[in-house]
């Protein structure tokens, strides 16, 4: 192993990538470009759905409920006639209304407490702030006895504040990285392939360990770099909640950029083209964002996925990057422990697979 | 007796499948002598210069390069290798790629005389991609012969360019013979089997002829190379 022949590899990496715009473009505007996205989707001011209240109840309660409702954040509100009810939400103009019928007042004193919710139904996420919504008013109702609902509420990890790009992010900043620098490694080596240069390189002193180590290092500090621009913009510009070491969060960042330059690597061996190389990158990270615990959990999951998830590697990058960010975990955490561990050696499985493959199908 | 030959090749056999690339072939190149490999597309020309530096091995027989069997990841150092296609990488310079060949074989100190050669320092700052055919060939050329290789194995190294240019590498290929160097050059072109001391005549995996252009000529009984080449193959296959 020669550190000067390693470096002639490394620095011609980079000085490729000097002159190639669209390609440093992709590593470093297309991150932000997602990130942004994501955070715009997530916290840009959501319009709450439209909602119809129709009030006929004749004694005092229901005018309380509807007031309720009126003031409730989560649903915007128009008073209506239940007549007309069915009619708007045919014509799109309310996903719901709700009806509070002429003896609702009286229900409620005998103590059945029945408002008529009507829901559009065609799309699960819009019902639930319906429900919630009402569930409030429901609450403002049994306050008018001098009874006070107010639950204490103690967060482990997370808080209020915590929302679901706080959730998404964690997972997605070490992600993005992983994705991309896949993306760019595995179509680099096989350029090396197709245009003939590995060829030149198999017959020179180069050894395969060499080559390898060479891609690693040029492809790591590039993805370090762009490690570092994702972690300041979701950091200081979306304000992630962060608990953890920031230093930890590019650890874990470092080995997945080893594992992601090696499974490039390793992929280009079964392509032979850079059309086929692109067939691998669905197929590489379509089910690993399914089954890697990013949307769903993995013990959400039916068992049978469960296996698939406990052997990616991406399910333990994912979960150790929450465990740092969301729940402040530092290496005393046995499951950071074992997130590490497992990201690590798969960083280095995948370093001997591409070595042991790359002297095959030169030609 | 091995000692005395830059490359020697033993009764080689190679397979690719049920393809059989090579047969028997056995070739034996002095030092300082350019040796034409000639033959038709197929022949098995690329696969005799790829067993001599080391990128296949062979099923049968044995190859020797400066004293060492091959694959023998030692002797690399001092061989040079063109491609048949200028694989060069297209988004760095002339001289970065240059220098990069040089930097893997430890011999940083030749990219200056490298270039000059072949005419390019003054080009040496050009991005590959923005060149034209012939450059990128002498590109090529370039970073094959910059760690100043003992053996230099150039496999079609003129396709694609110019009478002129052709000339000129030529006037470079002899040079380097001068200077000890020893070439095997691969082509199907015979105006320029005639500008090697020795030729062998390869097809169907199998040497058919072997010598310098006279007798070549004395064999296939023609004053034309290129006659006397299709008389020696069509010999063969009768």
């Amino acid at each position: 192993m020669s550190g000067h022949r390693v470096r002639a590899i490394t620095r011609r990496l980079l000085e490729g990538f000097r002159r190639d715009r669209r390609t440093l473009a992709l590593l470093f505007v297309a991150p932000i470009v997602i990130l942004s996205l994501l955070g715009y989707l997530i916290r840009g001011s959501s319009t709450a759905p439209e909602v119809g209240i129709a009030n006929e109840d004749s004694g005092p309660i229901g005018g309380m409920v509807a007031d309720s409702l009126h003031q409730s954040s989560r649903i915007k509100t128009t008073d209506i006639t239940a007549s007309d009810g069915d009619a708007k939400l045919k014509d799109g103009s309310i996903v719901a209304y709700i009806v509070l019928p002429a003896d609702f007042t009286q229900q409620v004193g005998q103590g059945n407490i029945a408002p008529e919710v009507h829901l559009e139904g065609s799309q699960p996420g819009e019902d639930a702030p319906v429900l919630q919504a009402l569930q409030q008013s429901m609450i403002s109702i049994a306050g008018r006895g001098n009874i006070h609902f107010a639950p204490k509420v103690d967060y482990l990890y997370g808080g209020p504040e915590y929302d679901t790009l706080d959730y998404f992010g964690a997972a997605f900043v070490g992600l993005i990285v992983f994705f991309l620098v896949f993306v760019i490694t595995i179509v680099s080596f096989l350029n090396e392939r197709s245009q003939g240069t590995l060829e030149r390189l198999m017959a020179s002193p180069l050894r395969r360990g060499e080559i390898v180590l060479g891609y690693m290092l040029g492809f790591t500090v590039i993805a370090l770099v762009q490690a570092v621009e994702v972690l300041v913009f979701a950091l200081a510009v979306l304000r992630i909640q962060n608990h953890g070491n920031v230093f930890l969060i590019f650890g874990m960042e470092a080995l997945m950029v080893v594992a992601a330059v090696n499974l490039g690597i390793f992929l280009s061996m079964f392509a032979r083209s850079e059309f086929q190389a692109v067939q691998f990158i669905p197929l590489v990270i379509v089910p690993q964002f399914l089954l890697s615990g990013i949307l769903f959990p993995v013990s959400s999951e039916p068992q049978a996925l469960q296996y698939v998830s406990n052997v990616l590697p991406l399910t333990y990058a994912v979960n150790g990057m929450r465990d740092i960010m969301v729940k402040g975990a530092d290496l005393t955490w046995p499951s950071l422990q074992l997130d590490l561990a497992v990201v690590a050696a798969f960083g280095i499985l995948l370093i001997a697979a591409g070595t042991a493959t790359l002297r095959r199908r030169l030609a | 007796m091995s000692e005395s030959f830059a490359v020697d090749i033993d009764g080689v056999s190679k397979s690719f499948g049920a393809f059989k690339a090579l047969n028997g072939v056995t070739v034996r190149v002095r030092q300082g002598e350019i040796y034409g490999l000639l033959g038709p597309n197929g022949a098995g020309k690329t696969t005799l210069i790829r067993l001599v530096c080391g990128l296949l091995e062979a099923h049968a027989g044995t190859v020797t390069v400066l004293g060492q069997r091959m694959p023998n990841v030692g002797v690399l150092r001092h061989i040079g290798y063109m491609t048949q296609q200028a694989a060069l990488y297209p988004a760095i310079s002339v001289e970065e790629n240059v220098r990069f060949f040089a930097a893997i074989n430890g011999a940083e100190e030749g990219v200056k005389e490298a270039l000059e050669l072949v005419q390019l320092w003054e080009r040496r700052g050009s991005v590959v991609a923005t060149l034209s055919g012939g450059m990128r060939q002498r590109c090529s050329l370039a970073c094959a012969l910059v760690h100043r290789p003992q053996l230099l194995l150039l496999d079609e190294p003129t396709v694609g360019i110019d009478p002129q240019l052709r000339v000129q590498f030529w006037e470079y290929f002899r040079r380097l013979a001068a200077g000890g160097t020893t070439l095997i050059v691969s082509s199907h072109v015979m105006d320029e089997a005639d500008r090697c001391q020795r030729l062998g005549l390869i097809q169907y995996g199998r040497l058919l002829a072997e010598g310098t252009p006279a007798d070549i000529r004395a064999q296939g009984g023609s004053q034309n190379l290129e006659a006397a080449f299709l008389a020696l193959a069509g010999r063969t296959e009768s």
